[in-house]
């Protein structure tokens, strides 16, 4: 039956070389923890990746009650983690998984840094796993305003002043990031959009592209 | 051989696939075998991770007040190494430290492997790297502690808040019109409030529940040393007495 179900779709999509290039390639003795316990450091990349993968879903489900704006965002926080069934967990997960991920990603990219695993032929991954590091602080940066609390609005506020002082073009970029002149209704809705529309298509993008690029250029050999 | 067979995978986890003899000890197949081990790693952090969420439950601050500019702000961790780094560049300058060294900072993380562009890998065979890299990560560790003090420092500096968590809901007076109404309000409310609801001494709402007249005559004249003086600094125990007596009456719900 499942066979027959696989057979069908395989033969309309074509996932069996997909399938088998994922999972039958080699992986090498060095990087294995269970055949050298100071190989534990190379998994860091894969930790980095777990966590995102809880901080999209804790994400998904905090939108389930949390609402972007000036009047209800903080209630409906409050709301989350005061009602809802388990919102003081998954509010948690999302709220520590950010400092979690950052810590898993910097620790990732020191691994790769001192491994030199940045060499040739992999420049390009580590282009992409830094642009992958800024959209991450992007995603701090953004998401720390939503609870529309006492510390994000300030915070924010110190952000904002930050971009201005940016020579020239310095009021422009405060206007383009919090909407106006005022901090306030609109860069809620602004920084929400950027938090859960712009900032995901940017990172699964560059995700895509880290994953690919490790698959065509292998794991580099042992130091 | 027997050994061999042992080496090449955890015990207990399936080997789905048939080995190739020829290939060195420890290499594996991603899927299952490796997955299965990154699984189980992947696991026990999980694990760790949701003790420590279930441990720290995250606290929400007051509701935005955009009028209340006393706030003291503060970036989340991972930024206070910029936030220091501005500090360093008081005024016009702010740029140099917001733009110019942020911005040759990350084209330089960016640009590693083209300026770092020996063969060799092994991180004690590339000195300039490794030694750039660790004095960069000793910086942003300095960097992120210095903002951290000096944050400590800069809230210790600010004038206390009256914890008013366990005031009574019910903050009207009672016999506004005793004379040791008239005492306090011109020897004790400067610090404990002419509402009686605190400024830097404690507030004093409802302290007629706690305790009476002549326990409360006992905790003025004995006073709190250094900040409240002996005797609230009331010239006379008869007054001590008449507020005493009024504070006593001060029963709220």
């Amino acid at each position: 039956m499942f066979k027959k179900t696989y057979d069908w779709i395989d033969e309309r999509l074509g996932i069996t070389p997909i399938w088998r290039d994922i999972a039958d390639h080699d992986v090498p003795a060095h990087v294995n923890p269970a055949n050298k316990m100071s190989a534990f450091v190379y998994c860091f990349g894969g930790l980095t990746f777990l966590i995102i993968v809880t901080q999209i879903l804790s994400g998904m489900f905090l939108a389930m009650y949390y609402v972007p704006d000036i009047v209800n965002a903080y209630r409906s926080v409050q709301y989350i983690t005061d009602e809802v069934l388990l919102g003081q967990i998954v509010r948690g997960m999302h709220f520590w998984g950010a400092s979690l991920v950052i810590i898993m990603m910097f620790l990732h990219m020191l691994r790769v840094f001192f491994t030199g695993s940045y060499k040739a032929p992999r420049e390009m991954n580590w282009v992409v796993g830094v642009l992958i590091f800024f959209v991450v602080m992007g995603f701090g940066f953004t998401g720390y305003l939503l609870p529309w609390d006492q510390k994000a609005y300030w915070a924010t506020a110190v952000g904002a002043q930050i971009a201005e002082s940016v020579p020239w073009i310095g009021k422009y970029i405060r206007t383009v990031l919090i909407g106006g002149d005022m901090l306030g209704a609109l860069t809620l809705t602004r920084f929400f959009a950027i938090h859960v529309f712009f900032l995901p298509a940017g990172l699964l993008g560059l995700l895509g592209l880290h994953f690919i690029m490790i698959r065509k250029q292998g794991i580099a050999g042992p130091l | 051989m027997a050994h061999d067979h042992f080496r090449d995978r955890i015990p207990g986890t399936p080997r789905f696939k048939e080995k190739d003899k020829n290939k060195p000890i420890g290499t594996e197949p991603f899927f299952p075998n490796f997955l299965l081990k990154e699984w189980i790693v992947g696991a026990l952090f999980l694990v760790a991770f949701m003790l420590w969420i279930v441990f720290n439950p995250v606290e929400l601050t007051d509701v935005a007040n955009p009028s209340d500019s006393s706030y003291t702000p503060m970036p989340d961790w991972y930024f206070l190494f910029l936030y220091q780094l501005l500090k360093y560049f008081p005024g016009s300058v702010i740029w140099l430290g917001s733009v110019i060294l942020p911005g040759i900072a990350a084209t330089l993380l960016i640009m590693a492997p083209w300026l770092d562009n020996s063969k060799v890998r092994h991180p004690f065979k590339r000195p300039v790297a490794t030694s750039a890299m660790m004095l960069s990560l000793l910086l942003m560790i300095w960097m992120t502690y210095e903002a951290h003090v000096q944050h400590e420092e800069h809230l210790a500096s600010q004038p206390k808040k009256v914890d008013t968590s366990a005031m009574p809901a019910d903050t009207t007076l009672v016999d506004s019109a005793d004379p040791g109404a008239k005492i306090f309000a011109t020897s004790c409310a400067g610090c404990h409030g002419a509402d009686l609801k605190g400024v830097v001494g404690p507030f004093l709402i409802g302290v007629g529940n706690k305790y009476d007249e002549a326990k409360l005559v006992d905790t003025i004249t004995k006073g709190f040393p250094p900040n409240m003086p002996p005797k609230g600094g009331l010239p006379s125990d008869d007054q001590v007495k008449q507020v005493a007596a009024w504070l006593a009456k001060q029963k709220q719900k």
